[in-house]
């Protein structure tokens, strides 16, 4: 049989990303949200070689406590060991390599395989191995069989992350600017942050990068989430879209800084909040500003934003605060994990508040979110439409809103879609996926995050 | 508020009135015949101004929602939002509605208050969109305020039991 070249109508010299200056032009080819082929090598190039976002600190409070959860197709044990260390496993055994533990949480001091009985210490050890008489009498042999670490491991405030490639520059290298947002959600509890149970669980029926540009893309805002505007409208709030801006932090991590979105619990008062809230907002603000200084105080507070930290995490610093965390599952698929992120040792009203405002907005049972996921299910559907079209110009998806604007050098606004185009050139240099460039892109290299005092207010 | 299992009382007395196991399911039936419908605004009558709606998430283990994470943890305020927003045009995630089919059963009454009955029931809901066929299982585990001529609910609390939503099973309506 003939070999046959594979057909991909892709631009100049088979790019997925076509970026032209002159014409103001940013094209993405829909092939990227749909080959089983591109899902692979993103798994590889990207979940295999890169900082992933495990899970908080605050999960797993106590010695002995563990959760489990599959990180680029990977099962994993996230505990905390007997002498408290954080740990990350490989959830198989490493004799024949059943999954090891198969409850999603809980509290143990040994993990033991239900298969052969092989046990291992919440810090990894082969604590007992039955009939061990038939296998050499060696202590490198019960060595060599400790459960399998995560080759790397770093936690930044609480926020733990491994990678599954020895050799990534270390974590704050990792985020950079990105480390700086993550510190500022940090910083709001004056007794520090800490996740809920109650974690929303739920998959899509889309793109795993879909999700991403999606966080990153003010521009649905006012359509997809009409009827949320709406409603904050009817409780006295106006939404402006106005004077908020999208920032590229480097290594494919974006920031939105939205000012006129929303109130924000503590910080930001707003009437659906009521008035308990409005005097506690005062004084939260002093506590802010006494702890802070009046500088980080105005950051932490004044200003929604929302992070994304590639690949797999994003921080909704909202009304309050949500850590939503993606895990691919195929092409056409992502599953989602959301924890609530709250103030330690707040007021059980102002915990009550926190949580019935956030849910109302983020969430698969929100207000808001499933027309999110409508919008990203629906892109999925849609781009079958063109795969191996006769026309091979259509089967792409437009990203080029403001570019003029950033052509000029000015800061790119949270209408238009600059933080999507800096997360697909750093998604193409990741997994080798041909750019092609016309034109002069703009001179120098973008604003690391808002500048002291805050663009965009 | 323990549940007595072994013996499901067939009638509880909430202060003089009697309230039957069978006045219960006839006002859960009617009420999902309302939901299958989408007819909101009648739905919504049988709320007591003042109750809530309540999802808790997969992990639930009988938290609060002042406690931990939810799906829906409406107030009245937010519930009547909610019916707003599914009876418009601009609710995406619901235009065209789903087509949904409700299976109500395994109802008990648990225990009754002084103006109000703590009731449980088994719900089977399958759902259909864009293609898709989406099935949720849960309990119902509700509050009902007991009035001379009917009930309504004071809390209405659907627990889903699947380990995650599905690709695609999301809450855009109201379960």
């Amino acid at each position: 049989m003939a070999q046959q070249t594979p057909v991909r109508p892709l631009g100049a010299a088979g790019a997925m990303i076509d970026e032209d200056w002159e014409a103001l032009r940013f094209r993405v080819h829909r092939s990227a949200y749909r080959d089983p082929e591109v899902f692979r090598t993103e798994v590889d190039r990207i979940w295999n070689h890169t900082w992933l976002y495990l899970g908080h600190e605050t999960e797993i409070p106590k010695a002995g406590d563990f959760k489990t959860r599959t990180l680029g197709g990977r099962p994993l044990i996230f505990c905390r060991d007997a002498d408290g260390q954080v740990r990350a496993f490989f959830n198989a055994c490493t004799h024949r390599g059943t999954v090891l533990c198969r409850h999603s949480e809980g509290n143990t001091k040994f993990f033991q395989c239900f298969y052969h009985a092989w046990a291992f210490s919440n810090s990894g050890e082969l604590a007992a191995l039955p009939g061990d008489d038939a296998y050499p009498d060696d202590p490198a042999f019960r060595a060599s069989m400790a459960l399998r670490q995560v080759p790397r491991l770093q936690i930044h405030e609480g926020f733990v992350f491994v990678a599954f490639d020895p050799d990534v520059p270390d974590l704050l290298t990792h985020l950079g600017p990105a480390a700086h947002y993550m510190s500022l959600t940090a910083k709001i509890g004056e007794h520090g942050m800490t996740t809920l149970p109650g974690v929303q669980l739920y998959s899509v029926k889309g793109n795993w990068k879909l999700a991403v540009e999606n966080a990153m893309d003010g521009y649905h805002f006012a359509p997809t989430h009409n009827t949320f505007v709406g409603y904050l409208r009817e409780t006295g709030f106006a939404v402006t879209d106005d004077d908020q801006y999208a920032y590229d932090l480097g290594g494919g991590h974006g920031l939105l800084v939205l000012t006129g979105h929303n109130g924000r619990i503590g910080m930001v008062w707003e009437p659906r909040f009521g008035d308990e809230e409005k005097a506690r907002t005062v004084t939260k603000r002093r506590e802010l500003e006494a702890r802070l200084g009046p500088e980080l105080a105005a950051e932490v507070a004044d200003a929604s934003r929302i992070l994304f930290v590639f690949p797999n995490l994003l921080l909704f610093d909202l009304e309050a605060l949500t850590i939503r965390q993606l895990e691919p599952v195929a092409a056409d698929r992502t599953d989602v994990r959301a924890w609530q992120f709250v103030e330690v040792g707040e007021p059980e009203s102002v915990r009550a508040l926190r949580i019935k405002t956030m849910v109302s907005f983020v969430g698969p049972g929100g207000l808001a979110t499933p027309d999110d996921i409508e919008a990203y299910e629906a892109v999925q559907r849609g781009i079958t439409a063109t795969a191996d079209a006769v026309d091979p110009a259509h089967d792409w998806s437009d990203m080029s809103r403001g570019m003029a604007n950033e052509k000029q050098g000015n800061q790119g606004r949270s209408i238009d879609e600059g933080a999507m185009r800096s997360f697909w050139r750093r998604w193409a240099e990741v997994v080798g996926a041909g750019t092609s460039v016309a034109g002069d892109p703009p001179a120098g290299t973008p604003a690391a995050g808002p500048t002291s005092g805050g663009a965009g207010r | 508020m323990s549940t007595t299992v072994g013996s499901p009382r067939g009638v509880v007395k909430v202060e003089s009135r009697e309230v039957t196991r069978a006045e219960v399911e006839d006002f859960l039936y009617r009420e999902a015949q309302l939901l299958d419908e989408w007819r909101l605004d009648e739905w919504l009558t049988l709320i007591e101004p003042g109750g809530r709606l309540e999802v808790p998430t997969t992990d639930w283990a009988g938290w609060d929602a002042t406690t931990a994470g939810y799906f829906v943890a409406d107030d009245y305020e937010l519930i009547q939002a909610r019916v707003k927003r599914l009876k418009s045009r601009k609710a995406h995630a619901e235009n065209p509605h789903s087509r949904t089919h409700r299976m109500i059963s395994n109802v008990l009454l648990l225990e009754a208050g002084a103006e109000t009955v703590w009731i449980s029931a088994n719900f089977l809901i399958h759902r259909y969109r864009d293609g898709g066929a989406y099935t949720y299982v849960g309990r119902y585990e509700h509050v009902l305020k007991v009035d001379p001529d009917g009930l309504r609910f004071r809390l209405r609390r659907a627990v889903p039991v699947m380990e995650s939503m599905d690709p695609g099973a999301r809450l855009s309506f109201i379960l």
